[in-house]
């Protein structure tokens, strides 16, 4: 059995136009799944189903057992965790310590224990010079990653980040992806991140596209990245790498490597062997 | 005549235990008709810089001169209405900020609030509506009802159709789909291509900044660290690593292969330029 499976879901905001299209898949418990899509693909709003954050009126979606419907809901959000885009809309303490602290309380730790607690986490995120900062004094890619840190404290089992590292400068981005790709090294930690992020889909284990609603494609990133003309035909973007690919072998070039170190030392070898 | 900061410092919460210098002693001049990006880690200083630019911050110490007007710290200023109709500022997520109950009425509410008739101001709107590529059957649309990419483009014609000379954007691509960026790259190309517009992009996308930016201001910690043209600073290993900046892996491409005797002109930014000056050295 996997932990998340989710059957035919069908799911339409107005009526008229369905946002998530007779949708099946399954994630395995311990991986990390994207999902990917432009805007309107109905990435977003999968994500709200699986969390609860919308109801399911047709197709089912059954987390760890437990279907996902009103009598569930509660017991199924305790063990999940969800970063959203926008951290404005998610700081609700009134420093980053604050902040952290609030999911702790709610799950009643006992006062002496948070500090540490605190501490391992704003540290885990890069933040821990920052604990006595109020919100209106932290950039949009500190504040998000207080609110990650404030949900790692939580131990969800599943985590879902809707574009969270979107806002991120470069090398936030890169920090997050790299504490995303650790956390994915736990196996009790499932990951499912929403991205526009086509280099972060190559650190998942798996990768679902979706267009206009449908699965447009779901396997491992290499399997999805074999294909870039289907990429490109719904707009979206193929990794670095593959396009360094693509770009030599339109000069009869073929690289084989996997990172770009590798395909400049075969073009070196190309230039003295031949 | 440029824009000029001079000896400029902002300061956050002055005179609170908090308090913070966010801009400290900053000096730039920058050239007019030119495609500017100004870089730099997240709480660098970038967005209180631009916000200097059309007064919604006003300097705590220092002056900036921009067109015929300057601000002066602590001088009060009458002209603020027109300087902001010069210098258009779009915000980050400048999306969330439509409110009319059609697109056409709210990209209207600019050049209306700057004194344009109605009619004028109608036609302003429909004129940059088409500029940045919104169909005129959309126009009574509710700007609730499209796209996300959409809705930028919606609030980056507000600003356009006050005909604004300096036009500030202020993370235009984040969050966007790549095709919703590629269309607000293009969008700003053109302004500045066609129509000369000064444009001056905060950005965190050195990809883009390395495609399509002339020249690039490096902030740090409130400070200036770099200004100048953009192929210099990502062509310098030892400034991005001094300025903690991450190479765009065309830029990492580039440069390993100019390490490993590959010649490669500096006007080769596409991953397709590339390939094609190596196929060339190399045997097939």
């Amino acid at each position: 059995m996997s932990l998340i499976e989710v059957k035919d879901v069908t799911f339409s905001y107005n009526g008229t136009r369905n946002a998530v299209d007779g949708v099946s898949f399954d994630i395995e418990k311990g991986s990390y799944v994207t999902i990917i899509g432009h805007n309107g693909s109905g990435k977003s709003t999968m994500a709200k189903l699986i969390a609860g954050l919308l109801p399911i009126k047709k197709g089912k979606i059954v987390i760890d057992g437990d279907e996902v419907n009103e009598e569930n809901i509660a017991m199924i959000r305790n063990k999940l965790g969800i970063v959203f885009q926008n951290p404005d809309n998610q700081f609700i303490g009134s420093t980053v310590k604050d902040d952290i602290a609030f999911g702790l309380e709610n799950k009643m730790v006992e006062s002496e224990k948070m500090p540490a607690i605190i501490e391992e986490y704003a540290n885990k995120v890069g933040l821990s010079a920052f604990l006595n900062y109020e919100p209106q004094n932290l950039s949009g890619g500190q504040k998000q990653r207080v609110a990650i840190a404030g949900i790692l404290a939580m131990h969800p089992s599943i985590l879902i980040f809707d574009e969270a590292t979107s806002m991120l400068d470069p090398k936030g981005k890169k920090e997050i992806k790299q504490l995303m790709y650790e956390l994915s090294g736990d196996d009790e930690i499932t990951i499912i991140s929403i991205t526009h992020d086509i280099e972060e889909v190559l650190q998942s284990d798996d990768c679902i596209v979706l267009n206009k609603g449908k699965i447009f494609m779901h396997g491992k990133p290499e399997a999805v990245f074999k294909e870039p003309e289907k990429l490109r035909e719904i707009d979206l973007d193929i990794p670095f790498v593959e396009q360094t690919r693509e770009a030599f072998g339109k000069y009869k070039i073929r690289l084989k490597s996997d990172d770009l170190k590798g395909m400049v030392d075969e073009l070196c070898r190309y230039r003295s062997n031949h | 005549m440029p824009i000029s900061f001079k000896s400029l410092s902002y300061i956050y919460n002055k005179d609170m235990p908090y308090a913070h210098k966010a801009l400290d002693n900053i000096n730039l001049d920058i050239k007019e008709g030119v495609i500017t990006a100004i870089i730099g880690e997240t709480g660098s200083g970038k967005s209180t810089l631009v916000e200097h630019l059309n007064a919604l911050l006003l300097p705590d110490e220092g002056s900036l001169q921009i067109l015929d007007y300057e601000i002066v710290a602590g001088v009060k200023q009458k002209f603020l209405k027109p300087l902001r109709k010069d210098v258009g500022l779009v915000f980050q997520f400048s999306e969330y900020q439509l409110f009319e109950e059609t697109i056409i009425k709210d990209v209207a509410f600019g050049p209306l609030n700057f004194g344009f008739a109605p009619e004028e101001a109608i036609k302003r709107a429909a004129e940059a509506l088409k500029l940045v590529g919104i169909d005129q059957s959309l126009f009574e649309v509710s700007p609730l009802e499209i796209s996300g990419g959409q809705k930028r483009r919606v609030a980056i014609a507000g600003i356009i159709a006050c005909d604004p000379k300096i036009i500030v954007l202020d993370e235009p691509t984040a969050g966007l789909d790549p095709q919703g960026a590629k269309e607000i790259i293009s969008l700003f190309v053109n302004l500045n291509r066609k129509l000369n517009k000064t444009i001056i992009i905060v950005s965190h996308d050195n990809e883009m900044v390395y495609n399509y930016c002339e020249e690039t201001v490096v902030l740090s910690h409130g400070k200036i660290m770099y200004h100048g043209k953009t192929t210099d600073l990502f062509a310098d290993k030892e400034k991005l690593k001094e300025f903690n900046l991450l190479e765009p892996q065309i830029v990492e491409l580039k440069n390993m292969l100019i390490e490993k005797g590959f010649k490669i002109s500096s006007e080769a930014r596409t991953i397709e330029m590339i390939a094609k000056e190596v196929a060339g050295q190399v045997k097939r």
